[in-house]
């Protein structure tokens, strides 16, 4: 039973407003943000060239030259933090974004289509994700060889059917809503129906989802790199600077510190912002957040 | 001339879904019924009846297994007639804000069916203003959300979408679903206003009999699909022909506790369409129901002039109540 | 003696942007063997006053003053504990939709049997199954071995009205318990209300906006308006002589009253006010025919035999 008050529905209001209300969404935020400036803004912060080697300064810990020391080759760590994030978030963005754009087209389609296209999608999807995602990615790699294409190229395989089945179900959920039917008995077409109307109801749990997953993809990046897997060695990824600061673990641990931090807090970030954005645009909490 | 809508021996059956099933569930049995022009029709039944089943047939959204449908004299064929009617026809739905889009604003939706249509739009933000005035809402409703309306100001931005392209026909299968009294009310002089204005014929799907009683011209009872009586409503109402008929006037909650119903006149409930009672269908709960009920199934006889009755004793009940209520307006 | 008593009440929502009065200085009770009903309009606060009757107020909601007594025991100073015992034994509550009263993955008779047990001690399957009967299920062991979906909506609402009925409660609280049905489902619902009344020993409250279910169905009959109870009478009298101006206006509208082919139905003008931001005296005076300069301050309670009303020309 609903107690709610009627006509007294709040105004929309800004998901901005809603997400700097909640203290985990507005922290999450933030620390996106912060990636965001790094990344676009490498050339011009970053102290040294990411990849100029100074053999002679090897190791050293951080200090007022080199704020976070520097690792095996000499290389300014900061540096290659600050363009390792520049790969991380371009490769997690340009991946997911991909994977997104391609999961909702077929979602939509297999969703409002007809049902046999639908069932051959399904079992795309179906077959696509019941491979492990790492045998996968090693194949693909294998095939293709290491590289940040080839890593763009896995991260989209693996990831859109997840999102096709979520925007699947969604659409499915709404073809038989009413305003849908409405739209039909005024003999809206399909393409009306799916980008108009659609389209902006199932939008929403996707941005959600991708934001979940950015970071699972920024760690699928490091870890694949620090396989030597990934991206090939002299740039600065995160995963190589914490390979690299493996290897070397008992004379500078601080390599390893230094270039763990970034993943943490870009992974707790892309997490809180996606929790954050649920709470904001789940219309089921909607209920909770006034009164 | 034409009627508007002509149903004729209208059937839906839906699949039962077996694998390589071909066997199909009757919803709607052999309807017929027309709307003339500026005419309002009530279509009344329980849930179950198969009337919002009708209406989504009418609009082509639910696929006919028989008999035929015109518009205008025209039958309505494949898909250049179903685009046809759905622009000389617009429905209202029961649940007026589920119906609305919930991402697009009011002023986008009442001017959709334009663009739906391809019908030049020169001014949209005008239209949506002269739309919505027409249905007694603010110009600033334009710019909010479906979500922000109550439940009367949802319903008419539904009736002000439906008059976008000036229909001849609305259907509107509960108008007055979940308005409060003097909502109802409004809704129901709007509906009125408009027709005079506009010339509209209404197909009225409802179960609020109050609702048929002020606004219909004439009123068709469904149950379990198939058409039990119909005829001018102002008749029906005064002698029920068909005992279903009488018994939903009875069971009708009436505001004023002098006139308290101290017993039932139907018990039980619809039976399911997948066990439909043999001869005539309502006879397990027909207070007069008789042997002959069980066996055989009546067909829609005329009973007097322009009402029909699928009953047996339809003719004996009309003239008994006939007398009844000389006695009682004596 | 009363059964539940409502004294005074008054219950705010904060909301963005301030408080929102639902419920003003309400005053109302219902003794044994007796219905009320609540009758208004949405926005009129009855549902607010219904979840208030049973402890169920939601979040942001707020008690502002007054009690709720229910034999005589202030519900409002209980604590959670103690108000959730008294919920199930004491007093009993039916919904609209009654499938979102019930667990979709259970079968009725288990839920009657934890239900019963939960609050009333053990009963056999025997009592649960006459209770079913009594409540007119035809075939109530085969009810009892069925889930929720497999019953119709009518079939459900009984089903809810004999889980209510179990624990043998004082006070049996229905809101809208017909809205969601056809019509002749709604006549056999009222009149098993109507049953019950003679047969079970408490009191029942019908909150409703349907005037055909208060005229049927109940003996007394509290009019609500922008949460206060603006008139109050028996439900004869209420019908016949109706003397606040909303009441009037109210009866009059439905169509249900009004002879067809009587062209126009009547309406109320204007809406409810804002529930944010009320005025001193009527709520009702900017849509009321009848409203004079005198109607902006407050308004006394007009009371006389078996009937009061919040009015200021209620005397006149």
């Amino acid at each position: 039973m609903s107690f709610a008050v009627e006509e007294t529905v709040p105004g929309r209001r800004g998901i901005g407003r809603a997400l700097l209300a909640d203290p985990m969404g507005l922290a999450g935020l933030v620390l996106v943000v912060v990636f965001l400036l790094m990344a676009l803004l490498a050339p011009w912060i970053a102290p040294y060239d990411p990849i100029a080697l100074d053999v002679k300064a090897k190791f050293q810990p951080p200090s007022a030259a080199h704020w976070a020391g520097t690792d095996h080759l000499g290389r300014d760590l900061l540096s290659r933090i600050i363009w390792g994030a520049r790969l991380a978030l371009g490769i997690a963005i340009t991946s997911v974004g991909i994977a997104g754009a391609i999961g909702l087209v077929l979602g939509l389609i297999a969703g409002y289509g007809p049902r046999w296209l639908d069932s051959i999608l399904v079992l795309i999807f179906d077959s696509m994700s019941s491979l492990p995602m790492i045998f996968f990615a090693l194949a693909v790699i294998t095939v293709l060889g290491p590289g940040t294409t080839t890593l763009i190229i896995v991260i989209v395989l693996v990831s859109f059917p997840a999102y096709a089945r979520l925007i699947r179900t969604q659409t499915l959920a709404l073809s038989g809503a009413d305003f849908i039917l409405a739209e039909r008995a005024m003999g809206a077409g399909a393409g009306r129906i799916i980008f108009c109307h659609l389209l902006p109801n199932v939008v929403g749990p996707l941005v959600i989802l991708i934001c979940m997953d950015i970071p699972v993809v920024i760690m699928l990046e490091a870890g694949l790199s620090y396989l030597n897997l990934g991206v090939k060695p002299p740039s600065p990824s995160w995963g190589n600077i914490l390979s690299e600061g493996y290897n070397a673990l008992r004379q500078a641990p601080h390599v390893v510190v230094v270039a763990g931090v970034p993943l943490v807090l870009a992974t707790l970030g892309f997490t809180f912002l996606g929790e954050g954005l649920r709470d904001v645009l789940d219309p089921r909490g909607a209920g909770r957040r006034w009164g | 001339m034409s009627a508007v809508l002509d149903l004729a021996r209208v059937s839906v059956a839906l699949p039962l879904g077996g694998f390589l099933s071909r066997a199909r569930l009757p919803i709607l049995m052999d309807v017929s019924l027309s709307v003339g022009r500026g005419e309002s029709v009530a279509l009344v039944g329980e849930s179950g009846s198969g009337k919002t089943t009708l209406a989504r047939a009418v609009m082509g959204l639910q696929a006919v297994s028989g008999g035929s449908i015109a518009l205008d004299g025209q039958a309505v064929e494949g898909a250049a007639g179903h685009a046809r009617l759905r622009r000389a026809a617009a429905m209202m739905f029961q649940d007026a804000t589920a119906s609305l889009s919930p991402r697009l604003t009011v002023g986008y939706l009442v001017t959709e069916p334009f663009r739906i249509h391809g019908v030049a739009l020169p001014d949209p933000e005008g239209m949506a203003r002269e739309l919505l005035a027409k249905v007694g809402l603010p110009p600033a409703m334009a710019r909010r959300y479906p979500h922000e309306l109550s439940g009367g100001q949802a319903r008419r931005v539904g009736v002000a979408r439906a008059l976008a392209l000036k229909p001849r026909l609305v259907i509107a299968d509960e108008p007055t679903a979940g308005l409060d009294v003097s909502v109802q009310a409004e809704v129901l002089n709007l509906m009125a206003d408009l027709r005079a204005e506009m010339g509209l014929a209404y197909l009225i799907i409802t179960h609020n009999l109050a609702l048929v009683r002020h606004v219909a011209d004439r009123v068709v009872v469904l149950y379990l699909g198939r058409v039990v009586e119909k005829g001018p409503t102002a008749q029906v109402f005064a002698a029920p022909a068909h005992p279903y008929t009488a018994s939903l006037i009875a069971a009708e909650p009436r505001p004023d506790p002098r006139q308290r119903r101290m017993d039932l006149a139907i018990r039980g409930e619809v039976p399911s369409v997948l066990r439909r009672p043999s001869g005539c269908e309502f006879h397990t709960r027909c207070p007069m129901a008789r042997e002959v009920c069980r066996v055989t199934a009546p067909d829609l006889a005329p009973v007097g002039a322009g009402r029909q009755a699928r009953c047996h004793f339809a003719d004996q009940r009309k003239d008994q109540q006939g007398e009844q209520h000389a006695v009682e307006h004596r | 003696m009363s059964v539940l008593s409502v004294e005074g009440l008054s219950v705010s929502y904060r909301v963005l942007g301030g408080r929102l009065q639902a419920v003003r200085d309400v005053t109302l009770a219902v003794g044994r063997g007796e219905v009320l009903g609540i009758m208004g309009e949405s926005g009129c606060g009855k549902s607010t006053l219904a979840a208030a009757m049973i402890g169920l107020l939601p979040q942001g909601a707020e008690v502002a003053a007054g009690a709720i007594r229910l034999n005589g025991t202030d519900m409002l100073r209980l604590s959670g504990e103690e108000k959730r015992r008294l919920r199930g034994q004491r007093i009993a509550m039916v919904f609209q939709d009654p499938m979102t009263a019930f667990n979709p993955v259970l079968t009725i008779g288990r839920q009657l049997a934890d239900f019963a047990g939960a609050h009333g001690g053990v009963k056999g399957a025997a009592e649960i199954a006459g209770m079913l009967e009594r409540v007119g299920i035809p075939d109530p062991g085969r009810c009892l071995r069925r889930y929720p979906h497999e019953l119709s909506g009518g079939m459900r609402q009984r089903v809810a009205i004999a889980a209510a009925l179990l624990v043998r409660p004082d006070v049996l609280i229905a809101d809208e318990p017909t809205t969601a049905l056809d019509v002749t489902m709604e006549a056999q619902i009222i009149h098993l209300l109507r049953d019950l009344r003679s047969s079970f020993d408490g009191a029942i409250v019908v909150v409703t906006h349907h005037l055909g279910v208060i005229a049927e169905l109940c003996d007394r009959v509290a009019v609500m308006y922008a949460g206060e109870v603006v008139e109050e009478a028996g439900v004869d009298a209420l019908f016949r002589d109706p003397r606040h101006p909303y009441t009037r206006a109210l009866l009059s509208c439905d169509p249900a009253v009004v002879m067809p082919g009587s062209g126009h139905l009547p309406t109320i003008g204007g809406r409810i006010p804002d529930l944010m931001a009320l005025p001193a005296g009527c709520a009702f005076a900017a849509r009321c025919g009848m409203a004079e300069a005198g109607c902006a301050a407050p308004v006394p309670r007009h009371q006389e035999a078996g009937r009061s009303v919040l009015c200021h020309r209620s005397a006149a």
